[in-house]
């Protein structure tokens, strides 16, 4: 008899447990949800409705302000700079860690081990040591102010990071495959593009998508960088906005959401590859 | 064998190595060594003309600069708070979602979008919440305690700042503890629910264990990330009011671009961040070495 | 679940595409065009055929009058293709205030000059000792200048920027409520307290404070000190940069600051420049520490405004009591531009004797020069009867990097975190600094 009791005691306990579990996620979820939500309210009101009541459902929803958004932060041009410079980007970096980070890894020896820590030891050198002798060095080469000039800038940055994680992975590909490859006739680049790179798939992918968030949400470098506001990203534009009308929030609000939007849908499409990625991309680290 | 055949290993690996090689000599390797130069010399930023001082610039940053000192010790606060409230929230939220049975993916989803934004946007949106939405909230209900100077309040600018990046980060650590919790078997916890552990004890002695690598990971990457924090402060409070936020890096971008533009001195300070972030490191990866030895 | 994804995908997709659309007519606007930042050199040549391509690069922190001069550059360009055959394509850049000078400072030292750029006239000894400026003598723009404003901008007996925004200011006040509550500009601070108290008695907050961009709370030092020293230590710079004086010698300064601190506005970090405007055009406070340059966003608010402004008394004696003359944004020629001939065109432009009227009303700055015969604004005769009677000063010329700080120390010594002894000993010191980085 007791023995019942103290399982059903326990079951109550745990169903209370679970409920209350769940209210306090939801209450985190509304938290993390709250500053969009709000943002996404009135973004859709005049600035004088939004004035009386922050928290009230607009009476008739404000679109007006999305169209002038749009054109103040040059939504399409800033995208179509961003994507631009993302791509080379990310290309770069994929193709350069990609081919050193394998033969790095496939590679023992003092040289070897010597190139790898030089590579790794760039990822705690923070940004600001680097900062104007960069900018004078790009401005030297002659590619300051073009975007793709500002893409090869993040192959630089990118790199390291992207090789300590194809190092890693090359690991788990099995030496015998490179050997098998060669006693077929391969070259050595050929064996890697052939063999080794679609085995590299996974990491690859994980690469592009935490590369891409990075280079997408970057602010400083392309500040100093770009010199024509014709060639700013979509965060550069959305943050000149703020310069003009540091007033206007109805109007900020609507760029502000226009400018997450390229992410959010990006995210909610991928968050299972981003998700697992950023998990495998720690743990392997 | 020839010297060709000894040879060509290395040419290959330097073929190989070659793209990377040479864009990060440009781009990260020679802006490092210049960041190293300039912090030996007065220069303004601006003058091509310049003085090489040798260690004046680290002698006067690290004894008579008050204001560097105290974004040291702002930072340090934050780093603190941040290393303990973000990876303690981090293994709650993947505790509580990982025992859920159906709602886990959208939460999951939900947690880690704002990691999804920059830093930048986020700021906005939380300075609008902070000096329009919740004095608006506080007048109207009874939580008067929420209309307060938030961003105004040098004592309280610290908890805004601190509310906004763990808002943004705490999804990112969540993410990660989630799959480490997955890698620990079922059979182990049921076991230890057998023999009368209730859930606590489960987790304390064998869920904790499991994850530790995890929470390596977690203390590394918020240490790391928290040392250097810049865009967050950047957007939110612009290091103020006055220096009340001036997180380390903010103190050198401002000591770099606006006041007298010491950039030779601004770099010195650089290098000083550098070596602080270095060290714990160093430490941190030796602390793993010896805990991965003794597992 | 996919299926609803890649609906609400969709969805979102035709919006876009429909917002987008209905306001497409705008990302290229005629002047600019995509450049990699290089600037083509090419002397402006008599052919009657094809006309010679000029690029110029022009950098301003006027991102609130991007649209006015855009269109003026438009002028520019119609009349330099049409009477001297150049087709010139200006590509501006029009950064946030708080960050143009890094930008700015990035490209200068890059070796990346904009062709023509602004700088605010306290930092040209700074500028020219780096020898970014050139020599604007002799230029039609500089000579039609008034005098007092051309000295503004001499330097080292040159003179090496054109003046933008000129201004004789003091503080802002709202005329018609004084007039309704009896008041009348105060000439000292024993005055002033007496027109803070009916104020407070009719509940409305005297000064308007609006802390969040440090830029504003540092007027109050531009006046405070400006006052104090012009008055009554004249030689105070002087002494300072040869390290014979102290902040401590015009301590004077913090009683006025102390007493527009203590009867303002609430929540002034939270308050832009933007924000602070709109609520001073609203009535919520009755006085500003601010120039005419803010006209435009107040007027903006609440057209029916009667701006007014005054002199800020720093003591008790009437005849310290002020109007700041002071240039401060100025457009400045690179020294290393290569497309000098056309660049200065558009200087002298800017001061044209038929179109800059109407530009310098649209941007409701003050005359400068013989070829502006606008109407002033009420504001200005106002602030301009002060100078008739001489009671102004020029603007002082503080070492570079000591504006800042001053900025930045007020919103600390606002929120407390930073006593008046901690203020001058750190000022003293920022000084000295300053003084040694420009000694070169």
């Amino acid at each position: 008899m007791n023995k019942l009791e103290n399982a059903s005691d326990i079951q109550l306990g745990r169903r209370v447990g679970s409920v209350l579990i769940f209210l306090f996620l939801l209450l985190g979820a509304v938290v993390m949800l709250f500053p969009i939500y709000m943002g996404l309210l009135n973004s859709v009101k005049t600035q004088s409705e939004m004035l009386t009541n922050i928290l009230s459902f607009p009476k008739e929803l404000q679109w007006g302000n999305y169209p002038s958004a749009f054109k103040k932060i040059h939504f399409f041009r800033s995208l179509g700079n961003t994507i631009q410079i993302a791509g080379v980007g990310l290309i770069g970096i994929i193709v350069c860690a990609s081919l050193a980070g394998y033969k790095l890894s496939r590679t023992k020896g003092k040289l070897s081990a010597s190139l790898f820590a030089l590579f790794i030891l760039s990822m705690l050198i923070p940004f600001h040591s680097i900062m104007i002798t960069l900018v004078k060095i790009t401005k030297q080469l002659s590619i300051q102010g073009s975007i793709y000039g500002l893409g090869m800038l993040y192959i630089g940055l990118g790199v390291s990071m992207a090789i300590f994680l194809y190092h890693g992975f090359v690991k788990s590909i099995p030496r015998d495959l490179d050997e098998a490859a060669i006693i077929d006739g391969c070259s050595e680049f050929k064996l890697f593009y052939a063999v080794i790179f679609p085995l590299l798939l996974p990491v690859t992918a994980t690469i592009a998508i935490l590369n891409l968030l990075w280079i997408w949400n970057d602010f400083l470098l392309p500040l100093l960088m770009l010199t024509n506001s014709d060639h700013y990203t979509l965060l550069l534009s959305t943050n000149m906005l703020f310069g003009e009308y540091s007033n206007d929030w109805s109007n900020i609000l609507a760029s502000l959401i226009l400018a997450m939007l390229p992410v959010v849908i990006f995210y909610l499409f991928l968050q299972k590859y981003i998700l697992n990625g950023i998990a495998e991309g720690a743990i392997k680290g | 064998m020839t010297s060709k055949t000894k040879w060509k290993p290395t040419l290959i690996l330097l073929a190989f190595v070659f793209p990377a090689l040479l864009f990060y000599s440009i781009f990260v390797l020679a802006p490092s060594f210049g960041g190293v130069w300039y912090s030996l010399t007065d220069w303004n930023g601006l003058n091509p003309d310049y003085d090489m001082v040798g260690l004046g610039n680290y002698v006067e940053a690290l004894t008579e600069d008050r204001f560097f000192l105290d974004s040291i010790w702002f930072t340090l606060k934050y780093v603190v708070f941040m290393v303990v409230l973000s990876n303690f929230f981090a293994i709650l939220l993947a505790v509580f979602i990982e025992s859920q049975k159906r709602s886990k993916v959208w939460f999951r989803t939900i947690f880690f979008m704002p990691n999804m934004l920059s830093l930048i946007i986020g700021g906005f949106m939380w300075m609008f919440i902070f000096t329009k939405v919740l004095p608006f909230i506080a007048e109207h209900t009874i939580f008067k305690f929420l209309d307060q100077s938030w961003i105004g309040d040098p004592k309280l600018s610290f908890y805004a700042l601190l509310i906004l990046s763990l808002w943004s980060g705490v999804g990112y650590l969540m993410v990660i503890y989630i799959a480490a919790l997955q890698g620990v078997p079922q059979q182990l916890k049921e076991a230890a629910a057998i023999d009368g552990a209730n859930s606590w004890q489960t987790f304390r002695n064998i869920t904790m264990p499991m994850i530790y690598p995890a929470l390596t990971i977690g203390l590394f990457v918020t240490l790391n990330s928290s040392f250097k924090v810049f865009e967050a402060v950047f957007a939110l409070t612009g290091g103020g009011p006055g220096r009340a936020t001036q997180v380390i890096a903010l103190n050198i971008y401002e000591e770099a671009f606006s006041q007298s533009s010491r950039y030779g001195y601004a770099s010195a300070k650089a290098m000083i961040l550098f070596l602080i972030v270095f060290m714990i490191t160093i430490v941190q990866l030796w602390i793993m070495k010896k805990r991965e030895v003794e597992a | 679940m996919r299926k609803k994804l890649e609906l609400s995908f969709i969805v979102v997709l035709m919006f876009l595409v429909v917002v987008g659309c209905s306001s497409n007519n705008n990302n290229v606007t005629p002047v600019q065009s995509d450049n990699a930042g290089t600037v083509a050199t090419s002397k402006p040549e008599e052919s009657p055929a094809e006309p010679v391509k000029v690029e110029l690069n022009v950098f301003m922190s006027y991102p609130q009058y991007k649209e006015q001069f855009e269109a003026y550059f438009d002028q520019f360009i119609a009349k330099e293709l049409a009477e001297k055959n150049i087709a010139v394509t200006i590509n501006t850049e029009m950064p946030n205030s708080d960050q143009a000078k890094q930008i700015l400072q990035t490209r200068l030292a890059s070796n990346d000059a904009p062709d023509l750029f602004t700088i605010h006239a306290n930092d040209i000894p700074t500028y020219y000792n780096a020898g970014y400026l050139s020599d604007l003598a002799d230029q039609p723009s500089i000579n039609s200048l008034y005098e007092p404003i051309k000295k503004t901008v001499t330097f080292d007996g040159k003179v090496v920027v054109l003046p933008l925004e000129s201004s004789t200011w003091g503080y802002l006040y709202n005329k018609k409520m004084f007039k309704e509550l009896g008041l009348t500009p105060p000439n000292t601070l024993d005055e002033m307290k007496v027109v803070i108290e009916k104020l407070n008695t009719a509940n409305i907050p005297p000064f308007q404070l609006a802390f969040q961009e440090s830029w504003v709370p540092q007027l109050m030092t531009a006046q405070s000190l400006g006052g104090v020293v012009s008055s009554k230590h004249p030689d105070w710079i002087t002494k300072m940069n040869a390290g014979e004086a102290s902040y401590k010698d015009v301590e004077a300064i913090f009683d006025i600051i102390d007493l527009i601190n203590a009867n303002g506005t609430s929540k002034p970090f939270e308050v832009g420049n933007e924000a602070g405007a709109a609520d001073f055009a609203n009535g919520k406070s009755a006085m500003w520490v601010q120039g005419p340059w803010n006209a435009d966003a107040i007027l903006k608010v609440n057209a029916d405004f009667e701006i007014g402004v005054a002199a800020l008394p720093v003591s008790n004696d009437p005849k310290d009591t002020m109007i700041n003359l002071s240039t401060s944004t100025s457009l400045a020629l690179s020294s290393a531009s290569k497309n000098k001939e056309v660049a200065l065109d558009l200087l002298n432009y800017i001061l044209d004797e038929k179109d800059s009227s109407v530009l310098f009303e649209q941007l409701k700055f003050n005359p400068i020069s013989t070829v502006h015969q606008f109407k002033v604004n009420p504001w200005v005769e106002e602030s301009s009867a002060y100078v008739a009677k001489g009671q102004a000063y020029q603007d002082l010329t503080l070492p570079n990097g000591v504006t800042d700080e001053q900025a930045k120390l007020l919103q600390s010594y606002y929120a407390k975190s930073v006593t008046k002894e901690e203020f001058i000993s750190t000022m003293d010191k920022t000084w000295a600094t300053a003084v040694k980085a420009a000694a070169k």
